[in-house]
């Protein structure tokens, strides 16, 4: 796995690679790369991705309104916040 | 009365009884706790809340059926107003404002949740040695991993603590605690109970279940365990029997499969000898043993490492020091937010499945990785759809070994995910599987897994009670009673 | 080099159910910040989504209205990526089997007709709102918005021109504000929309590299967004450069776009089925009530107005094309049996008014309740129709009740012929020399008197009275 291929792996996950840890985790990924490509030899010609084990559909809901206002506890134990608003740090577009 | 090891059975009969009041209970359950702190099975305790409700219950003497039962709670479900963390620093500081359903359903059946139990980070792990807030110790020796990912709630049962603890299995995070540490649990069907409040790491796998000390306890709690929540739409719409109805009723003529694929002569001899004589004693029970092929079983291990890694590596990108939990300090920018709070809050090995996840969802690798592991997860299931027209329910040990050292499984993160090579397929498949004590190992417990059909926990259960009555593996316990 | 411009537009719908596409959040607009926010919405640790049926139906009448495929049975897929108002890291969408599939609308520039494919239109949940401004070095992230629906409108890149992306952007609203599943408030940003520009040398089949350009919410700027863009590639293909495939803003104050380039060159979304919800069925059952039920559209409406209501074709065009004026319309002909008298309103005083102040007419301050008092009142002849226009333009101006107008100043149409008759006996005697040449066959001053008498009764004689007794006093 090539250092370009981790850095943005590492970047889309927002996980920063230092020099220390980032030798180690580019070869136990490379590690199990190489494991799961076992899969390569698995013949699912004409399969159909299993994405739930539930062979069932969903229940839906009403469309009505059944939420409370929750503001003061949610902005209350965030992480920063203002009477109103969640804050981070300015975003320039 | 020592309380030390009872099971929910002889507790709810001592409270009958008034042999004990509901506050003593919980007053030995803490001290209990304190006398074993060394294990460090617990992360945060109730003890306050817990005492009230133990009051009330002295006062209003209720027909729950749970009634009074201290419980030990994986800290991966959310209750409300006490801290969450799953084992993780991301979210040492998290008070949710709800409470998970399953969390609801047994405290409305009378359980006095007594405290939040240690775990592998997000549920990542096999040995409760990824967790930020230190190791689990097996009860069964120093030094020894109790298992994982639901290693506190495994130990705090195992060391008596506690006669019942919620768990929570993915590739085998109830049943490998549970054989390491010589208690029983169970994995129910995909859906049986709500995932609402439980903190996810891969959706489509993620079950609750009970841990105990019997087949029948994981039964009394299973019944209270499951509903049908509305807020869940993976949650099954399906009648909850009464597991606890004939289990003693007896398996003559129960079909068991052997996995053909399960090549045990890879395994210690040990361990072989235990469950060659498992399978004897089910023989005298009157069970028939058939061979299986289930010839894609093989391929589960590196399945479940492209599935759960892909699902957690999105459902853990809610983690970003925005709404809940830490953040970093004084951040200069939003990208600083968010890699440096991820950074700091996660560890390693979660580190590592967000990145294995995000490799196999990547554009140009979503085919060959994501795509196909769904494919051949399919095939498993086909592959005991089939089996289970021959057999009722499917034997193996439940891991390769009893428990292992702290540290041994040393920097290769393959060998860990290798100890749940017997686990794994259940959960691919949806389907329900436990593990009970069925021998010792070097004087380490060890457990046989069941695994049964969609919907067939009954089967599974009835199966395990009556090897328990006619055998006493259950009943061992790593110390002597000690007096609280 | 002759270049010919390719467009394609994704229009973002939101769905005016009551509730969120996965929780019971409310959807209204205005509310205190972070004060419409459910558990789900917040993406709390352990929260699970629940579809929302009612945004199905909405979709489904577009579906309906747009001849389109429609799947009873649609999938939804996560689309990860990070940004504060994005609570959960991904956004729940529909990638691989959206609800609507292939469908079209008629869209009409400089009187000619043009047909324009839709390829898709899908379910998404839309993400909160990060206000930048507020805040010293900080942006505020309000998430009442995170969760509501959206439909997410794609068409075939078949637009040749700003006036096309224009006129198909207005269908669009058109046919979503008469089916009623979107408000169309393009100020509340109801409506947003996604504009891919690329050029490619006429005669060519290959289309060219195309510029994304994000969120603009009004016809103005589009029509300026696209004009510009196409300049702007046209003269970087010109001087034998290749356009770089990227997202651009338009700046409206500088009417120009710029690059939005983040450090991802392709922002991967590593989009794969979202595995807390299984798939969502809509049965046949359901199809047909909502067929059933299906609002009138623009058309349908002109023909009713037409037929059953004598108005001719251009005030029936004028009336339909507008839900709200066509709303205008049905309230006040309920109230006042005279469909002409209030399509001459509508097409004349009121769209003259609209125009003069360029605003659409649910921006107004005029109600579909005072409109239909006012002709209430002429009919009833408690005012005049000249009396009437001043009072709309009051209304205009400043919103009231045509009621209350009319009694504080006293417009109230003086009835009484034998006052008038007085009046007008008093403006007679009192200009004898205009009699006489009136009554010589100066014609022309019979207006002199009518003028005289509105100006004594301050404008609110009856001016068909006023007219039948002068005619019978000068006679």
């Amino acid at each position: 796995m090539d250092k370009k291929t981790v850095s943005t792996i590492a970047y889309l996950s927002r996980l920063s690679l230092d020099e220390e840890n980032g030798e180690k985790i580019t070869k136990d990924l490379e590690n199990i790369i190489k494991f799961v490509n076992q899969l390569e030899d698995a013949n699912t010609q004409n399969i159909e991705p299993l994405a739930s084990p539930l062979e069932k559909t969903a229940k839906t809901r009403e469309d009505k309104v059944t939420a409370q206002n929750r503001k003061d506890i949610f902005l209350e134990r965030s992480p920063k916040s203002n009477d109103d608003y969640f804050l981070v740090p300015r975003v320039v577009e | 009365m020592s309380i030390q090891y009872k099971t929910i059975n002889e507790l709810s009969q001592m409270l009958k009884s008034r042999d004990i009041s509901n506050k003593e209970l919980i007053q030995e359950t803490f001290n209990l706790i304190d006398a074993n702190l060394h294990l460090n099975a617990f992360i945060t305790l109730n003890k306050d809340a817990s005492l009230l409700k133990a009051e009330e219950l002295d006062k209003n003497l209720s027909l729950q059926p749970l009634s009074g039962i201290p419980i030990a709670q994986k800290d991966l479900f959310c209750t409300k107003d006490l801290r969450t963390t799953c084992g993780s620093n991301m979210l040492s500081n998290f008070i949710p404002p709800y409470s998970a359903t399953v969390i609801e359903n047994l405290e409305n059946a009378g359980c006095v949740s007594v405290g939040k139990t240690n775990m592998d980070e997000f549920a990542m792990g096999s040995s409760n040695e990824t967790s930020f807030y230190g190791n689990v110790q097996n009860p069964w020796g120093d030094k020894l991993v109790p298992g994982g990912s639901s290693g506190g709630s495994a130990a705090a049962v195992a060391a008596g603590i506690v006669p019942a603890a919620s768990g929570t299995d993915t590739g085998g995070s109830i049943r490998q605690p549970a054989s390491l540490c010589g208690i029983s649990g169970l994995k129910p069907t995909y859906g049986r109970i709500s995932r609402w409040g439980m903190i996810a790491f891969a959706s489509s796998l993620d079950q609750a279940g009970p841990m105990a000390r019997t087949a029948e306890d994981c039964a009394l709690l299973l019944n209270q365990m499951c509903s049908h929540d509305l807020k869940d739409t993976t949650s099954l719409d399906e009648t909850i029997p009464d597991f606890t109805e004939n289990l003693d009723k007896p398996i003559k003529g129960l079909k068991i499969g052997l996995v053909k694929e399960f090549d045990l002569s890879q395994l210690d001899k040990e361990v072989v000898k235990v469950f060659e004589e498992s399978k004897k004693q089910y023989e005298t029970l009157g069970a028939e043993f058939i061979e299986i092929s289930l010839p894609n079983i093989s391929l589960s291990v590196p399945t479940y490492y492209v599935v759960a890694p892909a699902e957690c590596s999105s459902n853990l990108s809610r983690f970003d020091g925005v709404k809940f939990g830490k953040r970093c300090d004084d951040p200069k920018d939003l990208e600083e937010l968010y890699i440096k709070t991820r950074s700091e809050g996660f560890g390693d090995e979660v580190k590592r499945r967000i990145l294995i996840g995000s490799y196999v969802l990547s554009a140009g690798f979503y085919d060959a990785y994501y795509k196909k592991a769904q494919q051949v997860r399919r095939l498993i299931k086909n592959d005991f759809d089939d089996a289970f027209k021959k057999v009722d329910v499917i034997m193996s040990p439940t891991t390769r070994g009893a428990a292992f050292e702290e540290g041994s499984k040393g920097d290769d993160p393959i060998q860990m995910y290798l100890e749940d090579l017997f686990t794994i397929p259940a959960n691919l498949a949806g389907l329900p599987a436990l593990s009970i004590p069925n021998g010792m190992v070097d004087g380490k417990p060890i457990g046989l897994q069941l695994i049964g059909n969609f919907l067939e926990e009954n089967k599974l259960l009835r199966a395990a009670h009556n090897f328990q009555l006619s055998t006493d593996w259950h009943k061992k316990t790593p110390k002597r009673d000690i007096q609280s | 080099m002759s270049w010919e411009t390719v467009i394609g537009l994704e229009i973002h719908v939101q769905l005016s159910t009551d509730s969120k596409l996965f929780s019971g959040g409310s959807t209204s607009f205005g509310a205190e910040p972070n004060t419409h926010v459910d558990l789900i919405d917040l993406g709390l640790p352990g929260v699970l989504p629940v579809a929302n049926r009612g945004a199905f139906y909405k979709a489904i009448r577009f579906g309906l209205a747009t001849n389109a495929e429609i799947n009873l049975t649609s999938t939804f897929d996560r689309k990860n990526y990070f940004y504060p108002d994005l609570p959960k890291g991904y956004q729940i969408t529909q990638m691989a089997l959206p609800v609507i599939g292939k469908g079209s609308i008629k869209i009409e520039v400089d009187g000619e007709e043009k047909v324009i494919n839709i390829t898709r239109a899908h379910l998404e949940e839309d993400a909160g709102k990060s206000i930048h401004d507020l805040f010293e070095g900080e942006t505020g992230v309000d998430l009442n918005r995170a969760g509501t629906p959206l439909l997410e409108i794609v068409s075939e890149p078949e637009i040749s021109n700003a006036k096309e992306a224009v006129a198909y952007f207005k269908a669009i609203r058109q046919i979503v504000t008469f089916l009623d599943i979107c408000d169309g408030n393009m100020a509340q940003g109801s409506m947003r929309c996604d504009v891919n520009v690329s050029l490619k040398k006429t005669g060519d089949d290959k289309l060219g590299t195309r510029a994304e350009i994000k969120n603009i919410n009004s016809f103005k700027f589009i029509e300026k967004a696209i004009n510009y863009e196409i300049g702007r590639q046209a003269r970087i293909l010109e001087s034998g450069e290749s356009v770089v495939q990227e997202t651009r803003l338009y700046d409206s104050v500088k009417n120009e776009t710029r690059s939005m380039r983040s450090k991802e060159e392709a922002n991967d979304y590593r989009y794969f089925p979202c595995p807390d919800l299984l798939p969502v069925v809509i049965s046949d059952d359901e199809l047909n009530e909502i067929k059933n039920n299906l609002p009138e559209l623009p058309n349908e409406k002109e023909k009713r107005y037409i037929e059953e209501s004598n108005l001719d074709i251009s005030e029936a065009k004028i009336i339909a094309s507008s839900k709200t004026m066509a709303n205008m319309f049905e309230e006040a002909c309920a109230k006042t049996d005279d469909s002409k008298l209030i399509a001459n309103w509508l097409v004349g005083d009121i769209s003259a008014l609209l125009n003069k102040d360029n605003i659409d007419l649910e921006e107004s301050k005029l109600t579909s309740n005072n409109f239909a008092v006012l002709i209430e009142r002429i009919s009833d002849k408690t005012i005049s129709g000249k009396i009437a226009k001043s009072v709309l333009e009051e209304i205009w101006e400043s919103g009231g009740s045509v009621d209350e107008i009319i009694e504080s100043k006293g417009l109230v149409q003086i009835q009484d012929e034998s006052l008038i008759e007085e009046i007008a006996l008093k403006i007679i005697n009192g200009n004898p020399s205009q009699v006489e040449a009136y009554k010589d066959g100066k014609d022309k001053l019979f207006g002199f008197f009518v003028g005289q008498v509105m100006k004594e009764t301050q404008g609110k004689a009856n001016p068909q009275s006023v007219n039948e007794i002068l005619k019978k006093l000068l006679s």
